[in-house]
């Protein structure tokens, strides 16, 4: 663990014009402030209308910042400026996001191989890795398949090996296992712990589920209501490897629990 | 929800003045391509002279001349007259011979590949054989207009009467409705909206079809003035009569979306719009 | 219970096939029920209005073995080939170019969707005097046809772009060239073939409606000729190699449309 963050976010905010009124815009996040050490997985925790997504669009540089800054490995990137943006900072922040955004004209191992192809680095050697993580996640068999063809959850598996295949140093997570069935929803958490532990990639991953923010994360951030701010920090201490099932009967969980929730207004 | 969506966002600086500036800038910038327009049709006529191009001001002059003398208005009128009569004759049965047949699903699909033959086929080209049966007045232009306005409004409201809520059916039955009401106050209802889109799209068809015959042949109507005053190397007399026909298409085009109006009130603003100019 | 229902799928299995026996049947009960009509409809009201079908039949034989029909044939192909590649072309290409330039969308946008509004026909006797009797007016007539189908679907095709994809495809270190060709071009290609579906077929129509205006070869040409001549066979024989040929078409395009967008979910379109 160095002493430097990989990823820090310093007096972060975000305004939207407000439409009807004229007096104050609304502000949804404002001076927010975090870090994340290489290869932490940090879950962040909010109710829903907190500027989640919005925090995210802004670190992936997709959105716009109002003010704030984003540093990556110490260099600032310029990111208040919509014109200036640098989306996926040059493919170094990969983006889970809440849809799947697979291409529908695509099939599985298309899209999976997407990234690779727009980057230029489709070789042998990348085409085994992805190969790899189809396998790892179930989808073999189903590399032929149009998204339309697929289940949700395999939506989902097909969606994260897209970004895992280039291996970003970050990835950003946006609620991706949110619209699940809870089965699905668990061979899904149990299946991404698997990779994590694989690599050890730093994770940012955005929820509103507080069981699901500690059996994933090393440590646990939350949010307050708009304007966002880090209303806490938690520590998650349950050791790894976890047995996402059997996590709520661990001793630690509980306390834990009920600290966050009375957190998340 | 849309978690990759641009938020609406606005830099720090951009306040209401601004989007208010912007909206200025967008509607002055319209105005610019406008007076533009004008300005490289009127080098045109000044550099390749009035006979190839009429200055606008002459076709203004001149359009203006022929409504007071009545020129223009007569031919307007038989135009006029032969789209709308033959709209009128083409929509009806088209209307409603997808009600008659929504109980008929043999008969529909009998009469399929016929319909899909007509709906495809080249109506425009049949324009010399209805002058040849009806001759070189208004009656071949209402039976041309009228055949072309039929394919294509029967398949709207076939699609209408396809796409209607077997859920909302059910629902009046168990409330009591009988075979008639149900058509009265379910099917009906719902399929009127694609009833108004056949009737968008087969509206410019309409006056493009009785244009088509004028010019082919005939003695009035404003096809038949484009082709008089091109014979006559009239330029001018071209651009007045093309303005008349496009005033007609829009006149017309606001008719149906003015009925679509009154009668839609419950449906959110439609965006079938920019299907139907297609 | 399964005998049962085994009986009951039995049942309805031979339901559905006496079903379409009947709409077969009835099908080609109708096709000859129109064709005797034609017939009939041909004595009735006497060889200057309706051509005996046979005749016509005969006539297009020998116009085929003759070389003639194929020649009007490929006359009305070419042009509509060249003046639907020229419409094509700047109908996909301009909302491209508009693509990158916001403000000069937002000009001259209004003014395009008013002149939707004109007659395209209307135009044709102006071509003439303009461009001279060659292919140049119809080219011109032809080309403005197919422009705006085409034009209005890709320029909407591309407003509806799904944004998330995009920002997807820019994190995942796409360039915008990338974005044009992989996602906007895909997303949009199931409007432009819609699109090609109403454009190809006009562009034969406005071929032969041209060629009934000007000209001295080609379908519309044949029918117009013959109309003047009170050939009545040579008009029908027109009108049907030209139905036959459009139909034919639109056949052609719906098959192409199944093939490219094999990644659609099954359309339920009506194949209109």
């Amino acid at each position: 663990m160095s002493a430097q963050p990989l990823l820090e976010v310093r007096d972060l905010s975000k305004r939207f014009a407000s439409r009807e009124s004229r007096d104050a815009s609304l502000w949804v996040i404002k001076d927010l402030s975090f870090s994340v050490r290489d290869g932490e997985f940090l879950t962040i925790i909010g109710p829903s209308g907190s500027g989640k997504t919005t925090l995210l669009n802004m670190i992936a540089q997709i959105d716009a910042a109002s003010g704030g800054e984003v540093r990556f490995k110490s260099e600032s990137a310029p990111i208040n400026d919509p014109k200036s943006l640098n989306p996926g900072l040059s493919c170094r922040i990969g983006y889970v996001t809440q849809e799947d955004n697979l291409l529908p004209w695509r099939t599985t191992l298309q899209n999976v191989l997407f990234p690779l192809t727009v980057q230029g680095r489709l070789n042998d050697e990348t085409r085994a890795r992805a190969a790899e993580l189809i396998r790892h996640v179930g989808l073999a068999g189903f590399e032929n398949h149009y998204p339309h063809e697929l289940s949700g959850g395999m939506r989902k598996r097909a969606s994260l090996i897209r970004t895992l295949v280039y291996d970003p140093p970050v990835i950003l997570m946006d609620e991706p296992f949110g619209a699940l069935d809870a089965q699905t929803r668990a061979v899904l958490q149990e299946d991404l712990l698997r990779l994590w532990e694989m690599g050890r990639k730093t994770i940012v991953f955005v929820t509103h589920d507080i069981g699901e923010a500690i059996a994933l994360g090393d440590r646990t951030l939350v949010l307050s209501r708009a304007p966002a701010k880090v209303a806490g920090e938690h520590q998650i201490t349950i050791p790894r490897p976890r047995d996402i099932r059997g996590i709520m009967s661990h001793p630690d969980f509980g306390p834990l629990y009920q600290r966050i929730r009375a957190q998340v207004q | 929800m849309a978690s990759l969506e641009h938020s609406p966002a606005s830099p720090p600086a951009a306040s209401d003045s601004g989007r208010l500036l912007d909206r200025l800038r967008s509607r002055s910038d319209q105005v610019i391509v406008l007076v533009l327009l004008f300005a490289i049709w009127q080098a045109l006529s000044l550099w390749l002279g009035e006979y190839w191009v009429g200055s606008p001001w002459l076709v203004v002059t001149r359009f203006y001349a022929g409504l007071v003398d009545g020129s223009v208005l007569y031919h307007a009128y038989y135009t006029f007259a032969e789209a709308v009569i033959g709209f009128v004759l083409g929509a009806i049965p088209a209307v409603l011979l997808p009600f008659a047949l929504r109980r008929l699903p043999i008969v529909t699909a009998v009469l399929d590949p016929f319909m899909v033959g007509g709906y495809g086929a080249p109506k425009l080209a049949l324009a010399p054989l209805f002058i040849l049966w009806f001759g070189i007045g208004i009656e071949s232009k209402i039976a041309l207009v009228a055949i072309t306005v039929f394919f294509i409004v029967y398949f709207s409201a076939l699609a209408g009467v396809r796409a209607l809520d077997t859920r909302l059916v059910q629902m009046a039955q168990v409330a009591g409705a009988n075979e008639r009401d149900v058509a009265r106050h379910i099917i009906f209802p719902g399929a009127v909206p694609y009833v108004f889109t056949g009737l968008r799209i087969a509206m410019p068809y309409s006056i493009g079809g009785a244009v088509v015959a004028e010019i082919i042949s005939a003695n009035r109507g404003l096809g038949y003035l484009v082709q008089l005053s091109a014979m006559n190397f009239d330029t001018t007399g071209v651009f007045v009569a093309l303005i008349a026909v496009t005033l007609i298409v829009f006149i017309c085009n606001g008719a149906v979306d003015f009925a679509e109006r009154r009668l839609l009130r419950w449906r959110p603003a439609s965006d079938a719009k920019l299907q139907a100019s297609v | 219970m399964t005998t049962q229902d085994g009986a009951l799928d039995l049942a309805e299995s031979t339901k559905v096939k006496w079903r379409q026996y009947a709409v077969t049947a009835g099908r080609i009960g109708l096709a000859v029920l129109l064709l005797l009509a034609w017939k009939i409809g041909a004595e009735r009201a006497g060889p200057l209005y309706v051509a005996d079908p046979v005749l016509v039949a005969q006539r297009i034989v020998t116009g085929i073995s003759s070389g003639e029909l194929l020649y009007h044939i490929y006359v009305t192909l070419r042009l509509s080939v060249i003046g639907f590649a020229i419409g094509c072309f700047f109908g996909v290409a301009l909302p491209f170019v508009l693509r990158r330039m916001p403000r000069v969308t937002n000009a001259v946008e209004p003014y395009i969707m008013a002149s939707v509004g004109v007659p395209k026909y209307a135009l044709v006797p102006l071509f003439i005097l303009w461009f001279g009797i060659d292919d140049a007016p119809k080219l011109w007539l032809i080309g403005f046809l197919v422009f705006y189908p085409v034009f209005i679907a890709v320029f909407a095709g591309i407003r509806n772009v799904d944004r998330r994809l995009v920002n997807m495809a820019r994190v995942a270190g796409a360039s915008e060239a990338m974005i044009s060709r992989e996602v906007i071009w895909n997303s949009l290609l199931s409007f432009f073939m819609a699109s090609l579906k109403i454009a190809l077929p006009r562009a034969v129509s406005a071929a032969i409606i041209g060629e009934f205006l000007v000209g001295d070869a080609g379908l519309g040409y044949l029918i117009e000729y013959s109309r003047q001549n009170f050939d009545t066979v040579g008009v029908f024989v027109g009108i049907v190699v030209a139905t036959a040929l459009v139909l034919i078409i639109n056949a052609a395009l719906v098959w192409l449309d199944r093939r490219v967008n094999a990644w659609r979910p099954t359309e339920r379109d009506m194949q209109i």
